[in-house]
């Protein structure tokens, strides 16, 4: 079923059941976003892809990444009210978050170089760096690699992301999806002495060799697959190209 | 970064802006990059193309594979039209006759385009420092005209104008270094990609469209056609290329050498060499002194890294 609705005043189709944010991105109307992918859940925790939405004659501003399209709507994506909403939010991360060069980036772009708040100084907020609570790594876990290693947890502002009690996660195959879809690239992930790291989830496991000793991926994890898929027992003993 | 391969694959961006039903060769590793590229730099590009295989394919009269705004131009001129066309959306921004927002301009060529035809006006773009992107998308030969060699042919490679026989081993000249030209512009950002390292290509491309003024990627992109080899070997020679030391994976961020693919040992040079006809004639020793020569020239780049990376501290 199809829904018509207007972007800054152009006449828009969609799906029902897409997202505000998904439109207007396909009709070429940039809204900022640092917690929306479209492979996953929305979630709407950065508040930064706020537009205006005026329905029934109400406006109101909301996130555009869980608003779903309805006919009628008269949706803005960039005014005055919009921008210093914006701005306001990235200030707020940026104070969560000095060091990340994305946020500084988009936080740039609204005239935010230095946060006016100050960072909470507890050890949650040691802990979580950079984190700016974005539940993506979360949600990417829980609905594409489906392992549910990581959670988050905690409340206010002692609310972190991690494995169970903020300990290694056990049941991570550290493939390190989280690692890349991070917007503020805070995880870290390495490989090294033929060990996997997560750094920021402490998990570290070590490689599989093939026949010419070089190194594919942890054993936990080829083992998650071949589980997964039903593969036969010695497939990664094989070079890539021979199985 | 690259092993994250699996789960992160579904991450990447689906919309594709070179479209199927475009006329590449079977197992064409060039067209797989640029589908790569223009994935990641999404909607607002503009594309300015030089003559070669990915202007052919894309464009055979009267259809076009792309959803963006594309021009083809001249063999040796994409850099100066993409570079006119970002000048002219900057002075048009400034007057506020164009909405202000980010916009990638890229123009891109084969080797040929890049390292023979046109080199002076990619240079002459780079040194005037436009806000755009270079891709050189490299298959090592002149493929779309009928494999004539190129100066970024490898030495020992057969094409139809160093034919290899009796008198001749094939190409005898070593390949043109464009990345390294291409750094010495003191550009904030040039890369070498390749597209069976997709992440890489992906973090890469993204870094090059971020960075404020010119930036250059250097795509290796295998060509089973010219390089006589099976087509379904596209991915994995590109693999073996990184693996062998060929065609290290690195880039230069403001003078700064990084190896974003580290090689703990490497293969074989044959492993490399063998899958492809343009090579079979080599004899044990001259693959022997190639191998001699690549092992030094990665030393080399080892020390650029080591060097700039001294330098800051």
């Amino acid at each position: 079923m199809t829904v018509q609705f207007t972007i800054n005043g152009v006449k828009v189709e969609a799906q029902k059941g897409e997202s505000v944010i998904e439109v207007a991105r396909r009709y070429g109307f940039e809204i900022p976003s640092l917690c929306h992918h479209q492979a996953v859940t929305p979630y709407g925790a950065c508040r930064v892809c706020l537009v205006e939405i005026v329905k029934g004659g109400r406006k109101k501003l909301t996130t555009s990444c869980n608003y779903e399209v309805l006919d009628g709507i008269e949706v803005v994506t960039d005014s005055e009210a919009i921008h210093k909403h914006r701005a306001m939010v990235l200030e707020l991360i940026l104070a969560e978050a000095p060091d990340a060069e994305p946020v500084k980036k988009l936080a740039a772009q609204y005239g935010v170089n230095v946060s006016r708040f100050e960072r909470s100084d507890t050890e949650m907020a040691q802990e979580r760096h950079d984190c700016i609570m974005c539940g993506l790594c979360v949600r990417v876990c829980t609905e594409i690699v489906e392992v549910n290693a990581l959670a988050f947890n905690g409340r206010g502002y002692n609310r972190g992301v991690g494995g169970p009690y903020l300990e290694a996660p056990q049941s991570c195959i550290a493939c390190g999806a989280c690692a890349w879809v991070c917007p503020t690239d805070c995880i870290g992930f390495v490989e090294e002495d033929g060990m996997r790291k997560v750094l920021k989830w402490d998990r570290e496991l070590p490689m599989e060799k093939d026949e010419n000793g070089r190194p594919i991926a942890p054993k936990f994890q080829l083992h998650y697959f071949k589980e997964k898929f039903g593969l036969p027992a010695d497939i990664y003993k094989k070079a890539p190209g021979s199985r | 970064m690259e092993k994250l391969n699996v789960f992160a694959s579904r991450l990447l961006p689906t919309e594709d802006f070179v479209c199927s039903g475009h006329r590449a060769c079977q197992g064409c590793a060039e067209v797989l990059a640029m589908r790569m590229v223009h994935k990641e730099l999404g909607r607002n590009t503009i594309a300015a193309s030089a003559t070669g295989c990915m202007e052919i394919i894309t464009s055979p009269y009267p259809e076009s594979a792309w959803r963006i705004p594309w021009i083809h131009v001249a063999f040796e001129n994409p850099a100066s039209v993409i570079s006119g066309v970002e000048a002219g959306y900057k002075a048009l921004m400034r007057k506020g006759r164009y909405p202000k927002r980010k916009i990638n301009f890229v123009g891109y060529g084969g080797d040929g385009a890049t390292a023979d035809i046109g080199l002076q006006f990619v240079s002459g773009a780079m040194e005037r420092g436009h806000d755009m992107i270079y891709v050189c998308y490299d298959n090592e030969a002149y493929m779309n005209t009928g494999i004539q060699r190129s100066s970024a042919t490898p030495f020992g490679a057969s094409t139809t104008t160093s034919p290899a026989g009796k008198v001749s081993i094939g190409q005898q000249t070593w390949k043109k270094n464009v990345p390294e030209i291409m750094a010495a512009h003191n550009i904030p950002y040039v890369a070498t990609v390749s597209p069976s390292y997709p992440f890489d290509l992906h973090r890469k491309v993204r870094k090059a469209a971020d960075v404020e003024g010119p930036a250059y990627l250097h795509v290796y992109s295998a060509c089973p056609t010219g390089w006589r080899m099976r087509p379904e070997l596209a991915v994995q020679i590109g693999r073996l290329a990184v693996e062998t030391g060929v065609f290290p994976l690195y880039e230069v961020e403001n003078g700064k050498y990084t190896i974003t693919q580290s090689v703990p040992e490497f293969r074989a040079l044959r492993d490399y060499l063998k899958p492809q006809g343009r090579f079979r004639h080599l004899t044990d020793d001259v693959i022997d002194d190639i191998e001699v020569r690549l092992r030094a020239e990665y030393r080399r780049l080892e020390a650029k890294v080591r060097m700039t990376h001294e330098e800051e501290v």
